[in-house]
This record gives C-alpha cells, structure tokens and sequence, in this order.
C-alpha cells in the first residue's frame, strides 16, 4: 500500500474521531445536547423568561420569547398557545402572564438552576465560565425530588455562586431591591449583590475582572463609553453595555469603606508579615475548607518566605507550619499587612 | 422505615436552625476552634526571646528553593541517584542471572528428568514459570533494591517537598500538581511504585492526572529493551568512536519524549475529560529532619521493593506459563505463537514492527523485563532455527551483541523496526503490575481503561505516523 | 494520674471496655483477641507511624511526606496484662472537612469507639495541631496526647508545658520523642489509665463566639439530648448538623447514631457479670 495514501487516510480518520468523540465540543455531545431540547425545554426556557421578566419590571413579549428559545415567531405562538391550554400561562391583550401553575413550573427550572450551579461550585472543578451552559442542560432533567436530594446533600444553600436567591421547595424566592452599576451616583459604596449570568460572553469578562457578589464598589464616573469603578481594592474600567449586568445594592452610609487598603496575600513580598482580614468567597467548596484547615482564618498571622524558583508558588509561615499556596490561591485571601 | 419518621422532626429542627446559624457557620467554627487552638499553645508554650541567628531549615531551604543553584543542586542530586542505581545494578544483576538462569535453570531441569517428569509439565514450570519469573527478578531486584531506599533517604530528609515546590510552576501549566514531579521519578524506577507514589497528592483531579500518565516515565523493566536495542541498531548507524555516545543520546531521548508526553497528555487530560474533577492545591514544606538510614534502607527494602517485587512475580509466573503454551500448543502442527504472529504480521507491517514484537508484548504484558527473550524466542521458532537459543518455547538471552543483531536481522529487523520498538516500548498499555495497581489505587473501572487503553492507542499512532513517513522517504 | 479535683462521676464499670464491638466489626476490625481498642490520630507528618512503630514493633515505613498513611494499619502490643488492638488512622488536618481521609478517621472515632483515641502532636507546631485535638475531644473523651518531637522542639529551643497542657485540656498529655524511643512507656501507662478508667478525661470543649450560633448549638443539643439521652458527644452531633453535615443525618436518621451509647457497654458488662 502506497505510504501516502496511508497517512492521509489515518490523518484523516484520527481528525474524525476527535471531532465526534471530544468532550463538550464533539459532535457526539452536540447531538446529545440537541436531541434533549425537546419540547418541553422550549416550554421551561420560556416559562423562566416569562418569569424573570416579570421580576425585573420588563414585558414578556412574544418577540422577547422567541429570541430565548431561538425559534421562529410562528413556532412560539404554537408553543404558547400550547401552553395557555395547559393552564400554564394567560394571555389577554397582548399581556402575557404567568398562572400559579406556571409560576411554580417556572420557579422550579430557577430553583434547579441555580441548585445545579451551586453544586458545580462546591463539589466539582469546572471552570466559574461553564456552570451556566452546564446549568441550562441541567434545569431540564433534574425532579423536584432529586432537588431536594441535591440540596440536602449542598446543606441547603440560599444562594447561588453569583448570589441570586435559591427558592426553596415552596417556590419562596428572597428579592433584593437592586439597581445596576451605571444607575449608581459617583462615590456611593454599594456592594455587588448578583452578576448576572446572561450573556456568558458578558458573564465570563465580568468573572475574568475579578468581580464576585459581596464585594464592595464605589462608582468613579461614568459616560456613555465608558464607566468607571472601584471593586475589590483594584479600578476597573467597562463598557456600560457590561456594567450594566453588574447588580448593587446601596450600603448603609455607617459603614466605613476601605476599598483601596485591602490587599491579597499574593502580593505579600516575601520576608514580610500579615493579618488575615478573610477568605475571598470565590474561594469554595473543599478548597475553603482546606485553607481553613490549614488555619487560614482571620486574625492569623501569616510570614511570606520564599518563592519557587519559578516565582510561584510562594512559601507562607501559617501558624508554624510552612505552607506553599500558589498565586491563584493567595489572591484570594485578603490581608491587612503588619509593619515590620 | 419507622426510624425515618421518628426522627425527621429532629432533623427538621436542625434545618431550621441553620437558618439562624447562618451560613458561614464552618468558617466561624474554625475560627472559633483555631482561636481556642492559639490560646491553650500560648499558655503552655514558652518560645525563645530572640529568633536564633541561625536557623539551620532556612539555610537549607534557602539553598534548595535558589533560582539557580536550586535547579543545579536538583539535577545534580537525581543525576547522582540514577547513576548509583544504574551502575550499581549491573553487577548484582549479573550475579543473579548467573545464579538463576545460567546455573538454577540446568540444574531445575536435570532434577526433573531425574524424577522423569513429564515434557509438558517441564516445559511450563521450569521453561516457562520458573524462567519468566527469574528474568524478572535478575533484571528488576537489583535497580529497585538501590533506587528505592535512596529516593526513601531524600525523603526521610524532607527534600522531595521542595523538589515539588520548585518545579510546580512547570507541571501548573499543564494542569498538574507539583508533586507529580516526584510520581514521576518514582516511575523512573517502577511505573506500580509511581503509581502508589501519587497518593500524596490529594486532590482528586491532579491524582488522576499523575496515575493515568505515570506510564509515560521509562521504567526499569524498559530501560535494558531500549540500551539494547539501541547500541545494536543505532550505535552502528554512525562512525564507531561515536557508537556509545549515539546509542546512549537515542535512549535519553526517548526517556525525554516520555516526559514531553506527560506533560503533553496532562494537559490533554486537565482540559478535557478531567475537568470536572475537584482540584484544590496544597503543599506542605515539612521541617528537614536528619534521616536514620539503616532504618530506612531496612523500611523501604520492605515496604516498596519487596512489595512490587512480589506483585510482579505474581504477575510473571501465570506469564511464563502462557509463553510457554503458546510457543509449544499446536494447532494443525503449528504453534499458536505462530498462528498469531502469522495474524498479527500485517498489523505490525503498518506500525513499522512485525508480529512477533505484538506477539511479544501481548504474552509479556506482566513485565517489560521479558520483552527482548520473548522475542528472540519467537524469531527462533518461527524461522526454525533449530540450534540458536535454547530449545522451542524456551526464552533466552545471547551473550553476544553480533549474534543477537544477525538473529534479530533474520528475523527481518530494519532500523525502522528498532527506532519503532524503542517508541512501542515507551508508549504502550502499562505492565500488567501497573494497571492492578491502577486499580486498587483509583478503585474505578474505568479509570483503569483509560490509563491502560490511552498510552496504547497513543503508541499505534506514533508509530504508524513514525512508519509510514519512513516508507515514504525510504521506500 | 489525677486531671482534675471536681467529684468524678464513676463509670458504670470502671475497668470494662466502652469500644463497640458490632461496630468495629463493620468497620474491619475483629476484636475477638483483644481486650481494648485504641486509635492513633494526628496531623500528618507527626511522626504518628514512628509512634505506632513504637509501641507495635512493626516497621511500618513512616516518610517525611505530609500526608503518608492511607487506609489504615493496625497492630497489637501487651501491656499490664490486657491485650491493645492499636489502629493507625489517616493523618489528617482536621475532621471537619469531607475528604476520605478525614471520613475514616472520623468514622473510626465516633462510630467505633475505641477504648482510647492517641491524638499524636508535633510539639514545634502546638497550634495547629491542637486544631485537630480539640476536635477530637469534641467526639470521644477518653484520649491521651502524645506530645512527640520533644527533641525537635529542643533544638528549637521551645519550651512545652505539658502539665498546664494537660490541665488546659483535660486529657493525659505524655511529652516524648519517639524516634528515640523516650517516653513510650509514659505512652502506654497512660493509655491504660484511660482505658482502664484509672484516668477520667473532662475534655475541653470549644468556645463559640457567636450568640446566635452558640444558641442555636445549644438548644439542638438539648433536643438530642432529650432523644439519644446516652449519646456521648450530643455537643459535637449538634455542631455537625449545624453545618449540614449530610452523613451524620443519615446517621441519626438509620438509627445508627441513636445507637451509639454507653447503656450496650453496660448491659453487656451486666451479662457478662451474670454468667
């Protein structure tokens, strides 16, 4: 056999099996993932967006409803229509509205959702960017029962890792009264209380920020191209189009801020000595609890001493214990440095 | 079922205080559990006034962390070691063959005529059982009962924590944990001991990482296929005064590739089917502590190398027996051996190797170290060379170089077939030792697929790639 | 050796074992040869498998390696006329967190009871290793500090009170330095002491700041009080709840939990006392 037609034949066969067998982005698991949107999940993403729409003040629109569940304008009606049969939604002079029914349908794919994601940030490894994809398959398969099984098993959480609510079983849902970033007056502290999750192109700029709910933000200015803000001892800069996916709430005025002293344990130079303030809260699940283990909790005393040669990971005097903690890690462990 | 509802009202009450609790509950009970912690120390530890000028761990690890006289020491210390071993256990190791092989293999057979066994049963315990299991032991015991307690002493003194230190900024780009650097080495001696070397490393997804590409270091049991192989085929390629220097750069080399792959794969792996894994980082630098040697020779003696010894005779007698089988069962007057080498030929023609090596590294997958007898076994009894080696089915080694060379040509080895073998031998399934290993360590299934599938799949695809490009340019 | 002067409250039986035997069976120890079980706990790189060497005579390879014992190793040892069991645990940080590691240890201690628990210590690093110490007596209070690396702390000149220590905690606290073999006959004298009830632990139990929290501990650990009135760590139960700790509630939900007190011991003892 002719060596060339051998080598194109296998490049060609090898280039094959990775594009069907590789995880996430074959076309095995794209298949799969289409296969599961079924009816149903048409009915659940639109019951969600039925609902959120109502929460934040905006109009459920047909138009709106076909854009989320990426169907044609005919294809939804037929779906609504469907629905409206099924007692689950109304829909007189153009409002659209949820029934009891269909707010409790609606309140357990959110529940679901945010349950999911929960569990993807305390007990699995997958990146912060893909718990919402992982999330949406997710809402669609999981029962009431196995909810309450997951949640159970979570120590029943309140909140999701981008701090929206969970509801709990009877659809109970704790609201804040937020407003966006660019509605905020310059110089007031607030404190991110949701990012929101929706677009992920959005979401994942936002998380690669360094932004995370409970940090405290002070607004520096803002115009239409830009907006400007303090959050978590750093200055950031967003187009408001971003901004405005970035949820606060005002804080109490007592509060003192000191947004610019907070430092992370990552830019600790070494032979230098430091409190502990806290733990970030995007440092979860069993890595808290390792750091806190190791003794890591506020008030803790902590000694850089060296760097790996490689400059990372760094060498911590932690309660008598020599300690190395890569860079990642340290910077999530805010310390009020000791003078010398 | 009554139990359920009896207490579930307990249950619901504690739910609802956890309301109250709050939810940083753990956080402020660690807190409160360290803060107790540093009171009672305080109380009842009294520290010296002044910090010692001197502090005899912070010199140490002010040597071994340096940016550059870290690295140096680092190679220098793991050159040294491997030199021990590597020069150490050839002698030993030739007493034991001398012991085994030369004498204990004639004498099992005279006794046996002399009680008059029968053919068969000669042929699979001493033939086949007794000499797969002697081979192994000559060629693995020595290096391993020198490389084991060694590494033990690094340990014992606390240097192999800074080792993991220092390279993890290298294995952290590939997804990796630090230490894996010391599985590794670990492999270097024995891919079983690498693999129970990763139990230091606790978290979940790193582990797995540092199991499934522990195969990828060039073990012991690999290390004598490659030199031979080498210095037969390739030394002679060039000039003779550089023979030994071409043969050994060819063996680094591919010793080299294996460290490419596993970082390669490791980051394949972290990436794609290991994502979802926990993976949390932790390193503790413990203080040095003077090692005790004689204990610790005594201690890894035990525990690692008669350990994996014992395994992997486990593990070659039922092979020596198959091998024997194989060779001497005959269907329709030919051996079965034969028969699958006959089946296999077209396969190992597409890979740049033969049948025979399959069929080699199919009936010796519990020990690389009966790889090369195996097949100078089969080249023996599939080209009917009645006088060479030493009787049908019966594994064997020459004494020669130039005679082992002719046999291998005869039996239709190019330098294609040696490079081949050489990648074959280092990217494929892991010993069958290993892979139980795997097992009992990761207790999954499937893991153990994965881990013993990949480097093999992996293998074919090197050198099919290797193969065809070299009938491409060659002819 | 006396800890404190407040009245003890006398064991049902002072010289009876209190480890369960069922229990321990499920776990994979047969006590059938032996009259009492005792753990080894500790941070990793203690010295806790130099200690288990120590009093078993074993050689078990004890590696400068944080985290080194996997699984468990078990040995046995004589000593004024009772036969020990000794199970060397994994060496962990804590019991709070759910790596396996922890989830053996923790396991052996609460569901098997042993007869005494050997909190093995690094004296250079009291601190944290109390962390793991004070947790322990939150769960069982029959246990015995073995306050190792003395020689350590010596050449680092540290001084270690080891009374105070033991007055602070309410446990037997034996400073030695296994490698050279000081203070293991201090080791075993105290471990017989507590399993044979010559010595009554009154553990320290930890502090909790917050009012809310301390309030909600409280009334759950009344509560199952009131339900498992024999339960000896209703306290440490409590905490566990509270962090949504989803194996104790299997626990307390199977019955195991509720089964775990000292009125089996005693009725066995009664039997045996009849027969």
């Amino acid at each position: 056999m002719n060596p060339l037609t051998t080598l194109l034949l296998a490049t060609v066969v090898i280039a094959m099996a990775v594009l069907i067998w590789w995880p996430e982005r074959g076309v095995l698991a794209r298949w799969r993932k289409t296969r599961s949107r079924a009816e149903h999940v048409y009915r659940e993403d639109a019951l969600k967006h039925i609902h959120k729409s109502h929460i934040s003040g905006r109009r459920p629109t047909l138009e709106s409803i076909a854009g989320v569940i990426h169907l044609s304008l005919n294809e939804t009606a037929a779906i609504l229509a469907d629905m409206q049969v099924d007692e689950l939604l109304r829909i007189a002079e153009g409002e659209i509205a949820l029934t009891a029914k269909g707010r409790e349908s609606a309140l357990h794919i959110i529940r679901a959702h945010r349950l999911w994601e929960r569990y993807l940030a305390e007990e699995t490894g997958w990146e912060e960017a893909s718990w919402h994809g992982q999330a949406e398959e997710m809402e669609h398969r999981l029962q009431p029962a196995e909810l309450d099984a997951l949640s159970a098993q979570l120590g029943f959480p309140t909140h999701d890792p981008h701090g929206d609510p969970i509801p709990d079983r009877t659809g109970q849902l704790m609201a804040y009264d937020s407003q966006t970033l660019t509605t905020l007056d310059a110089d007031t502290p607030a404190r991110i209380v949701h990012l929101e999750d929706e677009p992920e192109t959005v979401y994942a700029q936002l998380v690669a920020e360094g932004l995370y709910p409970g940090q405290i933000v002070r607004l520096i200015g803002s115009s239409p191209e830009r907006v400007r803000f303090w959050a978590g001892g750093n200055e950031h800069i967003l187009a408001p189009i971003m901004a405005e996916n970035i949820h606060v709430v005002l804080l109490p005025e007592m509060i003192e801020v000191d947004l610019d002293k907070k430092e992370r344990l990552g830019s600790l130079p070494p032979g230098a000595t430091a409190e502990v303030v806290a733990l970030s809260p995007t440092c979860r699940g069993s890595e808290r609890r390792r750091l806190l283990d190791l003794g890591l909790t506020p008030g803790t005393l902590v000694q850089a001493e060296f760097q790996s040669p490689g400059g990372d990971p760094t060498a911590y005097r932690i309660r008598g214990a020599l300690i190395a903690l890569r860079q990642e890690q340290a910077d999530r462990i805010q310390i009020k440095r000791m003078e010398a | 079922m009554i139990n359920n509802d009896k207490h579930a009202d307990l249950l619901q009450t504690a739910k609802q205080l956890r309301w109250q609790a709050g939810q940083n509950f753990h956080d402020q009970l660690m807190e409160d559990i360290y803060a107790e912690a540093a009171r009672l120390a305080d109380r009842s530890v009294t520290r010296p006034d002044e910090k010692p000028r001197f502090d005899l761990d912070r010199t140490i690890d002010q040597i071994v962390t340096h940016p550059r006289w870290g690295f140096l020491l680092m190679i220098l210390l793991f050159t040294l070691v491997f030199w021990i071993t590597i020069s150490g256990a050839n002698v030993p190791s030739g007493w034991l063959a001398t012991l085994f092989l030369d004498m204990g293999h004639p004498w099992l057979k005279e006794m046996s005529a002399l009680i008059g066994l029968p053919w068969w049963l000669d042929g699979v315990l001493i033939d086949g059982m007794y000499l797969a299991t002697a081979w192994v032991i000559s060629v693995m015991l020595p290096p391993m009962a020198i490389f084991f307690p060694l590494f033990t002493l690094l340990e014992d003194f606390g240097y192999l924590p800074r080792v993991a230190f220092n390279l993890d900024n290298i294995f952290k780009k590939s997804g990796a944990h630090g230490k894996q650097a010391l599985s590794m080495m670990m492999g270097f001696g024995c891919n079983a001991a690498g693999v129970i070397a990763t139990r230091i490393i606790d978290s979940p997804r790193e582990r797995l990482i540092a199991i499934i590409t522990n195969n990828f270091a060039l073990c012991n049991g690999r290390w004598p296929t490659q030199i031979l192989v080498a210095s037969l085929f390739l030394g002679t390629l060039v000039p003779a005064y550089l023979a030994g220097f071409a043969s050994a750069m060819a063996v680094v080399g591919v010793a080299l590739l294996g460290v490419f792959l596993t970082f390669a794969i490791s980051w394949g792996l972290s990436r794609t089917m290991l994502q979802g894994e926990v993976s949390t980082f932790s390193l503790e630098l413990p203080p040095y502590r003077p090692p005790r040697v004689w204990q610790t020779i005594y201690t890894s003696l035990i525990d690692r190398t008669i350990f994996v010894l014992w395994r992997a005779i486990v593990f070659a007698l039922p092979a020596g027996a198959v091998i024997w089988l194989a060779a001497n069962g005959t269907i329709g007057g030919i051996s079965i051996a034969e028969h699958m080498i006959a089946f296999l030929d077209p396969i190992g023609w597409f890979l740049g190797l033969n049948g025979i090596i399959l069929v080699a590294y199919i009936v010796a997958i519990p020990a690389n170290e009966i790889v090369i007898p195996t097949i100078l076994m089969l080249i023996v009894l599939s080209t009917s060379m009645g006088d060479a080696g030493a009787g049908t089915g019966v594994m064997f080694e020459l004494e020669s170089g130039a005679e082992t060379l002719s046999l291998l040509q005869n039996g239709g080895w190019t330098t294609l077939t040696a490079i081949n073998l050489m990648i074959f031998s280092l990217i494929h399934n892991p010993c069958s030792t290993t892979i139980y290993t795997i097992y009992k360590e990761t207790g999954s299934k499937k893991w153990t697929l994965v881990a013993s599938l990949l480097p093999l799949a992996l293998g074919f695809v090197v050198t099919f790639f290797v193969a065809q490009i070299w009938y491409l340019f060659a002819g | 050796m006396k800890l404190d002067d407040q009245k003890q409250t006398p064991l049902p039986c002072e010289s009876c074992p209190v480890h369960h035997a069922g229990n321990l069976m499920k776990l994979g120890v047969d006590m059938t040869d032996w009259d009492f079980v005792v753990a080894l706990a500790g941070n990793p790189n203690t010295g806790k498998s130099t200690v288990f060497n120590a009093l078993t005579g074993l050689r078990q390879h004890t590696g400068n390696w944080p985290g080194k014992t996997v699984g468990r190793a078990e040995g046995g040892f004589d000593y004024d006329a009772h036969r020990y069991k000794i199970v060397d645990l994994p060496g962990t940080y804590s019991l709070l967190s759910t790596s396996y590691d922890e989830e053996i240890a923790r396991d052996f201690i609460l569901f098997g009871q042993p007869d005494v628990t050997v909190i093995v210590v690094d004296a250079t690093r009291l601190e944290r290793n109390l962390n793991l110490v004070l947790q322990v007596l939150q769960i069982t209070d029959r246990a015995v500090v073995a306050l190792n690396l003395m020689d350590e702390a010596r050449r680092h000149h540290l001084e270690v009170d080891d009374h105070r220590l033991a007055r602070d905690l309410g446990v037997p606290v034996v400073p030695m330095a296994a490698r050279h073999g000081e203070g293991i006959d201090l080791l075993l004298k105290a471990i017989s002491d507590v399993a044979n009830g010559r010595t009554v632990c009154r553990p320290r139990r930890i502090q909790i700041e917050s009012p809310a929290v301390q309030q909600a501990v409280t009334q759950l650990e009344a509560e199952l009080h009131d339900r498992f009135p024999n339960l000896p760590n209703s306290r440490w139960v409590a905490l566990r709840l509270l962090d949504g700790d989803v194996q104790i509630a299997e626990a307390i939900r199977s019955g195991e939990l509720g089964n775990l007190n000292r009125a089996e011991t005693v009725s066995q003892a009664a039997e045996v006392a009849q027969s």
